[in-house]
C-alpha cells in the first residue's frame, strides 16, 4: 500500500496518545495515530474511572496533587460529556491512622485541593451505606470519567482537524535512518496488510508498552515497570460519591460510582508482562474485604466483573543510581536527542489519566522545541466534540432520553439503557464488527446481565445492518462472550452465579451458539 | 406472625420437576402444596422436552444412547434413575398436555430420535419431544426452504441472522420483516402471543405474512403463536398460508415454556394440589433425620408447613437454592442439606474458557440411590437440584426433571401406602 505521510505519528491510542494527537492537531500539525487495538483498550480503559481531585496525593506527592487539581478543573470544562460530577469523600475508617486526617487537611490546604471537613452525620446522610463507624469525613472535588468517551472525544477532535486515527494497527517496525527516526511500519490486525507511515516526528505514547517501541527504534534503557492493579465492579451504585479511605494510599481504598456500577480498586503488583491480566484469588478476597470496610454488606452486592490494568511506571536505566524508590508516578518526557542522540523521536510515559492533558502538552511542546517552532498549546480551553454546550453527564440522562422515545425507539440493553438508534449510530460510526469496540463506546453488555440479553440482539442488528457474513456475525458474538467471561469467572459468587447460569441457558440452551455453523 | 398448615407433602419449586412431582403426588391421593419463590425455569427454557442432545457430539437417537451415556456417567441423574424410567415419564407428560388447558395442543416425538430444531441464532438444536408448533422446523426430517419472518418490534428475534446461519447449515432460508403495531417500540414474544390469541389480529397478521411468501417455503416465526390456544393459532396460520409453519424459541420470556408450565399447573390443580408462588422456603424444623416442617417466607408473614414428605425441586444453582458464597463455600439454602460435587478449597470453580464444562456445574444436593437427600429420611430431590448433570450442555434438562419427579413422587406414594397398610 502507498505510504502515509504526516507531520506527527503518535504511537498509542490511550488517553496520552489521543491527547497528543488532539493537542498537535489544534496546533496545526497533520497527525496520524496508530494503536495495536481499539482506543483506550489498554491502561486508559482499565482503571477505576476516577478523575482525581488530587486528594490522594496531598501528603505523599504534593506536586502530583497540584497537577491533579489543576487538570481536574480543566477536564471538567473541556470534556464535560465524559465526566460525572459525583464529588468525593475522604473518610477515616476504624482501620485508618487517625493522625493522617489532620495531615491530609493540611496537605489539601498546601496544594490547593479544595477540601471541606463535614460532620460524619452529614456524610452518612448523603451516603447512608457508608460504614457508620467512620470518625472524620472530608469533601473534595473528585469525579468519575468515562475513559472511552474521553479518549474518543480527543480522537474525534483530532479527526475534525484532519487527523487520521488507525485503530487495530500495530507497529511492527520503527524506521530509522542514521540518527533520525523517520516513521514506522504498521500492520492492520484485521487484514494483515502492512503500511508505512512517514513522519517528520514520532511520539511514542505506548504507555506500559513504550519500551518495546523504543527498542524498535534502537533505543536502549527505557524501562517500564508495569504495575498491575485489579478493579472489581459491583452491580449497584453502592455510593453516589467517590469514597476514599483517609490514609496513606494503599490497596482497595477507593470506591468509585460510575454509570450504573461502583468500582473498587486497586492493587499494585509488579509484573514483567504488561499483557498479563492474571487475577489472583487472594487479591479478590482482599478487595472484597476492603469493600466491607467502606460499605458494610459490600459482599452481598453482586460482583459483576474484575479486570486488571497496568500502570506504566517509568524508570530510566540510563540515570545513575536509579533504584525502585525513584520510580515515579509522575510522567516523563524522554527527548532522545539529548539522551540517545536520536532525532525526531520522543517518548512520553508514566503519569495518570487525570493529567493526560498536561502530558500531551509537554509532549507537543517538546515536538515544537525539536522542530524549532513556537506553537502555543490551546487544549486548556478547547472543548471536545460531544461536550460543547453542555454540562457534566447526569446518571439519569439515558433514562430521560428513553422516556421521551418509548413509542419510537427500541431499548436494546436494559441494564445500560442503550437505545437501538444510538446503537446503530455507533455501529455506523465505528464501522466495526467487534462488539467489544461497541461496548467501549456505549457500555454495551457491561451491566448486571453481562450481555445475556443485549448481545444476541446487538449481533442480530449488526449482522442485518452491515451485510456481514454469518461467520463474521457468529465470530462477533462468540468473541464477545469469550472476552466477557475473562472478567466474570474469577469473581463469580452469590446471585451473580444465577445470572451466569441464566446466560448459559440463553446462549447454550436456547440459542445453542456452540453449534452454530462455521 | 406465623401461620401453620398441615399437609401430606410439600414440594419446593414450581418448575417442570416441582409441578410434575406435585401433580403426581396429588394424583396419588396425597394432600400436596407446591411452594416456590418464583415461576421456575420453564419461562426461560425453549419449552421443549430435551432428554439427551449432546454426549458431547450430537445425539441422534436419545433412547438408544442413554444406556451408553449412563455407563459413562455413573453419577449422572439418569444413572440413578435408569434409562428405562424416561419413557413412562414422557408418556405421562404427553397425556397431561392432551388433557391440558390448551385445546388440541400436543407434543410430538419420542426417544427414537431427536428433532433438530432451528434456534433464534440459526443453530440446529436436538430435542426429543417438542411442541407440535415447532415440529415442522425439524431439520432432521425436512430441509426444504424456509422463510424466517421477524418483526422489528420484537428485539429478541433477528430473522436475518437466523436465516443466514440456517442457510449455512444446509437449509435454504431468507428473512422477511413484518410490520406489527404494538403501540410502542418494544414488545416481547409474550405480548405478541396474546395478540395472536385474538382472531381478528391473527387474520390481518396472516394476510400480511402471506403477501411476503414465495411458493414452496415453510414459514418460521418466533415462538409467539398464542398462549391460550396455540393449536388453533398454528393450524389456522397453516391453513391460511397453505404451508407448514413453525415456531422458533426466542430469548426469555418463553411462550412455549409458559404453555408447558400452564399444562403442569392445570394437572396439579385438577388433582387437587395447591400452588403457592411468592413463597421462599427459609428453613426447616427437624427431628433428627426427619424434617417435620418447612418455614416459608411469604409477603408479610411466615407460614410453617408441616408434612410427612418434602420434595426439593428448587432448581439448584439456577435459582439460588444452591449458592456459592463470597467465602467460596457451596451451600443448599433452604434446609442446609449437604451438597455433592462442589470443587474443594483451592480447586478451580470455573475455568477461563466460557464454553468449557465448568467445575462447579455438576454440583447438587447429595442424594442416595432413591433420590433421598443425604442425612434425611423424608426429603427427596428432583430436577436441577440433583448433582451430576450439565443440562444446558447435554440437552437433558426436562428429561431429568420429569423422570426424577416421577421417581420422587413414586417413592413418597409407595411409603405412604406402606404406612397406610400398616
Amino acid at each position: 500500500m502507498a505510504p502515509l505521510s504526516t507531520d506527527l505519528l503518535v504511537i498509542g491510542g490511550g488517553a496520552t496518545g489521543a491527547g497528543v494527537a488532539f493537542d498537535a492537531a489544534l496546533r496545526g500539525f497533520d497527525v496520524v495515530l496508530v494503536d495495536r487495538a481499539d482506543l483506550a483498550e489498554g491502561t486508559s480503559g482499565r482503571f477505576h474511572g476516577l478523575l482525581h481531585s488530587g486528594g490522594r496525593y496531598v501528603v505523599k506527592d504534593p506536586n502530583a496533587a497540584i497537577e491533579c487539581i489543576g487538570e481536574n478543573r480543566i477536564v471538567r470544562e473541556i470534556a464535560a460529556d465524559a465526566i460525572e460530577d459525583t464529588g468525593g469523600f475522604f473518610v477515616s475508617t476504624p482501620w485508618d491512622d487517625p493522625a493522617y486526617a489532620d495531615r491530609f487537611a493540611q496537605g489539601c490546604a498546601d496544594t490547593g485541593v479544595d477540601c471541606e471537613e463535614i460532620p460524619v452525620a452529614q456524610a452518612l446522610r448523603e451516603e447512608p451505606r457508608l460504614n457508620p463507624d467512620i470518625s472524620r469525613a472530608f469533601r473534595v472535588p473528585d469525579a468519575n470519567v468515562d475513559a472511552w468517551k474521553l479518549v474518543w472525544g480527543l480522537a474525534r477532535g483530532a479527526q475534525e482537524r484532519g487527523g487520521r486515527i488507525l485503530t487495530y494497527h500495530e507497529v511492527v517496525g520503527v524506521h530509522r535512518e542514521g540518527d533520525e527516526v523517520t516513521g514506522a511500519r504498521v500492520r492492520d490486525a484485521r487484514t494483515g496488510d502492512e503500511l508505512d507511515v512517514e513522519a517528520a516526528m514520532t511520539v511514542n505514547a505506548a504507555g506500559a508498552w513504550a519500551h518495546h517501541i523504543a527498542e524498535m527504534a534502537g533505543i536502549e534503557g527505557v524501562r517500564i515497570l508495569p504495575g498491575r492493579g485489579i478493579m472489581i465492579a459491583m452491580n449497584h451504585r453502592l455510593v453516589n460519591t467517590v469514597v476514599n479511605r483517609c490514609q496513606s494510599p494503599t490497596d482497595g481504598d477507593i470506591l468509585v460510582p460510575i454509570r450504573t456500577v461502583s468500582v473498587i480498586g486497586t492493587t499494585d503488583v509488579h509484573t514483567d508482562d504488561p499483557d498479563d491480566h492474571t487475577v489472583l484469588q487472594d487479591e479478590v478476597d482482599a478487595m472484597l474485604d476492603d469493600g466491607e470496610k467502606l460499605v458494610p454488606g459490600f459482599k452481598r452486592a453482586r460482583a459483576l466483573r474484575v479486570w486488571t490494568g497496568v500502570r506504566p511506571l517509568f524508570e530510566d536505566a540510563k540515570e545513575e543510581g536509579t533504584d525502585t524508590r525513584d520510580v515515579t508516578r509522575a510522567h516523563a518526557i524522554l527527548d532522545h536527542v539529548e539522551r540517545d542522540g536520536v532525532k525526531r523521536f520522543l517518548t512520553i510515559t508514566g503519569g495518570k489519566l487525570t493529567t493526560y492533558r498536561l502530558m500531551a502538552k509537554d509532549a507537543v511542546d517538546a515536538v515544537c522545541a525539536q522542530r524549532g517552532e513556537t506553537r502555543p498549546c490551546t487544549t486548556s480551553t478547547a472543548v471536545l466534540p460531544g461536550s460543547a454546550d453542555r454540562g457534566p453527564y447526569l446518571l439519569g440522562e439515558r433514562l430521560e432520553r428513553k422516556e421521551e422515545h418509548l413509542r419510537d425507539d427500541q431499548l436494546v440493553c436494559e441494564c445500560e439503557m442503550i437505545a437501538r438508534s444510538k446503537l446503530e449510530e455507533v455501529m455506523r460510526r465505528r464501522a466495526t464488527t467487534n462488539l467489544d469496540d461497541i461496548r467501549r463506546s456505549l457500555r454495551l453488555g457491561m451491566g448486571p446481565c453481562q450481555g445475556g440479553f443485549c448481545i444476541p440482539r446487538a449481533t442480530g442488528i449488526l449482522h442485518a445492518m452491515n451485510g456481514m457474513s454469518h461467520e463474521e456475525a457468529n465470530a462477533s458474538l462468540l468473541g464477545f462472550l469469550r472476552e466477557r467471561w475473562k472478567g466474570v469467572w474469577p469473581i463469580l459468587y452469590g446471585d451473580q452465579v444465577r445470572q451466569a447460569r441464566l446466560d448459559d441457558w440463553i446462549f447454550q440452551g436456547v440459542l445453542d451458539v456452540e453449534h452454530l455453523p462455521g | 406472625m406465623t401461620a401453620e398448615r398441615h399437609v401430606d407433602a410439600v414440594v419446593i419449586g414450581a418448575g417442570t420437576a416441582g409441578l410434575t412431582a406435585g401433580a403426581l403426588l396429588a394424583e396419588g391421593g396425597a394432600r400436596v402444596v407446591v411452594v416456590a419463590k418464583g415461576v421456575g425455569s420453564t419461562h426461560l427454557a425453549p419449552g421443549t422436552v430435551d432428554v439427551l442432545g449432546y454426549d458431547p457430539d450430537r445425539v441422534e437417537a436419545p433412547g438408544a444412547a442413554l444406556a451408553g451415556f449412563v455407563a459413562a456417567h455413573p453419577e449422572h441423574p439418569y444413572a440413578r434413575l435408569g434409562p428405562d424410567a424416561v419413557e413412562p415419564a414422557l408418556e405421562w407428560f404427553r397425556a397431561k398436555v392432551q388433557a391440558g388447558p390448551q385445546p388440541g395442543y400436543a407434543y410430538v416425538g419420542d426417544l427414537a430420535r431427536n428433532h433438530m430444531l432451528p434456534t433464534a441464532a440459526g443453530a440446529l438444536r436436538p430435542s426429543a419431544l417438542v411442541p407440535e408448533t415447532m415440529a415442522p422446523g425439524d431439520a432432521a426430517a425436512d430441509t426444504s426452504p424456509v422463510c424466517v419472518a421477524g418483526m422489528r418490534v420484537l428485539r429478541d428475534f433477528h430473522p436475518e441472522l437466523c436465516a443466514a446461519n440456517l442457510t449455512a447449515a444446509g437449509i435454504p432460508a431468507r428473512a422477511v420483516e413484518l410490520e406489527v403495531d404494538m403501540g410502542r417500540a418494544d414488545a416481547n414474544a409474550l405480548g405478541l402471543a396474546r395478540r395472536l390469541d385474538d382472531p381478528s389480529f391473527r387474520a390481518a397478521f396472516a394476510g400480511q405474512l402471506g403477501s411476503k411468501l414465495r411458493g414452496g417455503e415453510r414459514v418460521a416465526l418466533p415462538a409467539m403463536l398464542g398462549l391460550r390456544d396455540p393449536h388453533r393459532v398454528w393450524t389456522e396460520l397453516q391453513e391460511r398460508l397453505d404451508t407448514p409453519v413453525f415456531e422458533i424459541p426466542t430469548l426469555p420470556p418463553s411462550v412455549p415454556g409458559m404453555r408447558l408450565s400452564d399444562v403442569l399447573r392445570a394437572a396439579l390443580r385438577a388433582a387437587g394440589g395447591r400452588l403457592v408462588l411468592g413463597s421462599e422456603v427459609v428453613g426447616g424444623e427437624r427431628d433428627g433425620a426427619r424434617v417435620s416442617a418447612v418455614r416459608v417466607h411469604a409477603s408479610g408473614h411466615d407460614v410453617l408447613y408441616h408434612a410427612r414428605w418434602f420434595v426439593l425441586a428448587a432448581g439448584g444453582l439456577n435459582s439460588g437454592s444452591i449458592e456459592l458464597g463470597s467465602d467460596w463455600v457451596v451451600r443448599e439454602t433452604a434446609l442446609g442439606l449437604p451438597v455433592h460435587g462442589a470443587p474443594g478449597p483451592g480447586e478451580p470453580r470455573f475455568l477461563p474458557d466460557v464454553f468449557a464444562e465448568q467445575p462447579l456445574s455438576r454440583v447438587g444436593i447429595a442424594v442416595d440411590a432413591g433420590l433421598r437427600a443425604e442425612g434425611t429420611e423424608n426429603v427427596l430431590v428432583a430436577g436441577a437440584s440433583l448433582p451430576g448433570a450439565v443440562p444446558w450442555k447435554e440437552g437433558s434438562g426436562e428429561g431429568i426433571a420429569l423422570t426424577s419427579a416421577h421417581r420422587a413422587a413414586a417413592a413418597v406414594l409407595a411409603a405412604e401406602r406402606i404406612e397406610a397398610t400398616a
